[in-house]
């Protein structure tokens, strides 16, 4: 079997449109390529995670997507919209952390403000009036137990759970996750993806995650794209775990699942 | 109408306070969030490149060219930022020596600009003049305006630039303007304070409404209100017991700090227990 395609499930995806459309995507830092023609097409409604080792590109494609990194050459389409601009408003995306400093009293219920149109000038409102508009529109992920709160005094996980609301308040299309899990324990990370696997049923949108945490990844994700410079292998989790190419690119024998069991 | 002839400079450096000091700790709740309060204290040292070009060149008020200079090392700093490979603590510390070292020298060596250097280094309540004034109004108003007109993208951009850039804020444009503004009133606050002290009255406030805080909102209004009782106690201070403006400023300040720093102690908030539990 060929490692780097897999018609099978690929099938199945098409006719729905597509969410991501990436095409001959090439991205250097001074004299390092980071990313050498990437490709990849992402189907509305799937939940996709980017894999890849340390300094294959990963958060650097995600970056792009978004805007935040230019690109030395290549086309991205985001929605199926031309411009970015406009798919911007239609996209959440949830930061690595905030490294915020501890002095800024930014509290839980003032950031979530932020991103209510309602509540443009969150700053001559009352309390009662802005929480009013919050809980009416707030998906439930518990971060109304904490709006008193300033976002410097969360842990990393309350934290990633506020960020995701934050960018679930917009309603947003396509949902981008970059290392959500980066400095969360273990437990609060299993719970995490498990968070973003719900959020993702209910609301049918598109998620794109960026991981580096393949066990997880292989157990929530529906297809997944293993990155190093380039799109090396795609296909569902159970293929691109057995993929060769995979395994070249992390140079190790990759075992997803060696967290859970050791029976083979 | 004797009254306001006696004290005619106190009524001149009181409004110079209460019109700055707001300014200065709005500001800083951003600054300091921001990690900038480095960046700040450059400008203002910057400032006194700029007083002496001034007065070398024949100003009598260097308004004008400390404000243009402040800005042009503002511009350097983000020149060399982006075009060279040095640590932007590096190129602070360079700038702010470079420009003190170039002020004092100027000034040194002209005649009878000591007594000037002196008032500009400490901040000097009889320097405040009428077109200072004017200039502390407009300036009051204008960045008042675009602060709390943009609070929101301001906001956003101090929790997270990327977020805020997602979130469709004109990430670049703001920062320019938020640099600009600052540069502006931290250059326009140099005579009540001196340029050594100015940052103090950008660091002081927001620390001492953190204190006593639970929310942004808290912290920007207490940030002010710990400016002004500074500002005005300072100048109060300094010029009934004869002191200079800048130290007499922000030792209120520092003791609006400590009353602040107390009350949290005896009275913690909600949220000064919850943090210091996390830590």
């Amino acid at each position: 079997m060929s490692s780097d395609d897999c018609p099978l499930c690929k099938h199945q995806l098409e006719g729905l449109p597509i969410a991501v459309s990436v095409r001959d995507l090439w991205v250097s830092f001074g004299d390092v390529q980071v990313l050498q023609g990437v490709n990849l097409e992402i189907p509305s409604g799937q939940l996709v995670a980017l894999i890849g080792p340390n300094g294959s590109g990963k958060t650097t494609l995600l970056r792009c997507l978004l805007g935040l990194q230019q690109a030395d050459r290549g086309s991205i389409q985001l929605l199926a919209q031309p411009q970015l601009a406009n798919a911007l408003p239609r996209i959440g995306y949830v930061p690595q952390r905030l490294n915020l400093e501890k002095s800024f009293m930014l509290s839980v219920r003032e950031f979530l403000a932020l991103r209510l149109k309602s509540t443009r000038t969150w700053f001559w409102q009352s309390t009662s009036r802005l929480d009013a508009e919050l809980l009416k529109r707030l998906p439930g992920l518990g971060v109304e137990h904490w709006l008193n709160r300033p976002l410097a005094a969360l842990s990393g996980g309350q934290l990633q759970r506020v960020l995701i609301a934050y960018s679930l308040l917009s309603d947003p299309e396509l949902l981008l996750l970059d290392e959500p899990t980066a400095g969360v324990d273990t437990p609060g990370e299993q719970g995490f993806y498990e968070l973003i696997s719900a959020v993702h049923q209910v609301r049918r949108m598109t998620v794109v995650l960026v991981s580096h945490d393949l066990s997880m990844v292989f157990k929530h994700a529906s297809w997944v794209y293993a990155l190093n410079g380039s799109v090396c292998c795609e296909g569902t989790p159970e293929h691109v775990m057995n993929a060769e190419s995979l395994k070249q690119a992390y140079g190790i024998h990759v075992s997803p699942y060696h967290h859970h069991h050791h029976s083979h | 109408m004797n009254f306001f002839e006696d004290n005619i400079y106190l009524i001149r450096a009181m409004s110079a306070a209460l019109l700055l000091a707001p300014l200065c700790s709005l500001l800083g709740v951003f600054v300091t969030a921001r990690r900038m309060a480095f960046f700040s204290d450059t400008i203002a040292h910057a400032a006194l490149a700029g007083v002496a070009i001034g007065f070398l060149v024949g100003f009598n008020e260097p308004t004008f060219p400390m404000v243009m200079f402040s800005l042009l090392v503002a511009v350097a700093m983000f020149w060399l930022k982006d075009n060279t490979a040095l640590l932007t603590d590096s190129i602070m510390a360079i700038l702010l020596s470079g420009s003190v070292a170039l002020g004092v020298i100027i000034m040194s060596a002209m005649k009878g600009f000591r007594g000037q250097l002196h008032a500009y280094l400490f901040g000097d309540i009889q320097a405040v003049s009428e077109s200072e004034l004017v200039l502390a109004a407009v300036l009051s108003l204008g960045v008042g305006a675009v602060v709390f007109g943009h609070l929101n993208s301001l906001t956003l951009l101090s929790a997270h630039e990327d977020l805020a850039h997602v979130s469709g804020a004109p990430v670049k444009l703001l920062n320019y303007l938020f640099v600009g503004i600052l540069t502006l009133t931290v250059s326009a606050s140099i005579r009540l304070l001196g340029v050594l002290l100015v940052t103090a009255l950008i660091v002081i406030p927001p620390a001492a409404a953190r204190n006593l805080s639970c929310s942004l909102r808290q912290q920007i209004v207490g940030s002010i209100l710990c400016g002004l009782a500074s500002g005005l106690g300072g100048v109060w201070a300094a010029y009934h017991l004869d002191l200079p403006a800048g130290p007499s400023i922000v030792l209120s300040a520092i003791s609006v700090f400590l009353i602040t720093l107390a009350i949290s102690r005896f009275r913690p908030t909600p949220t000064a227990v919850a943090m210091r539990r996390k830590t």
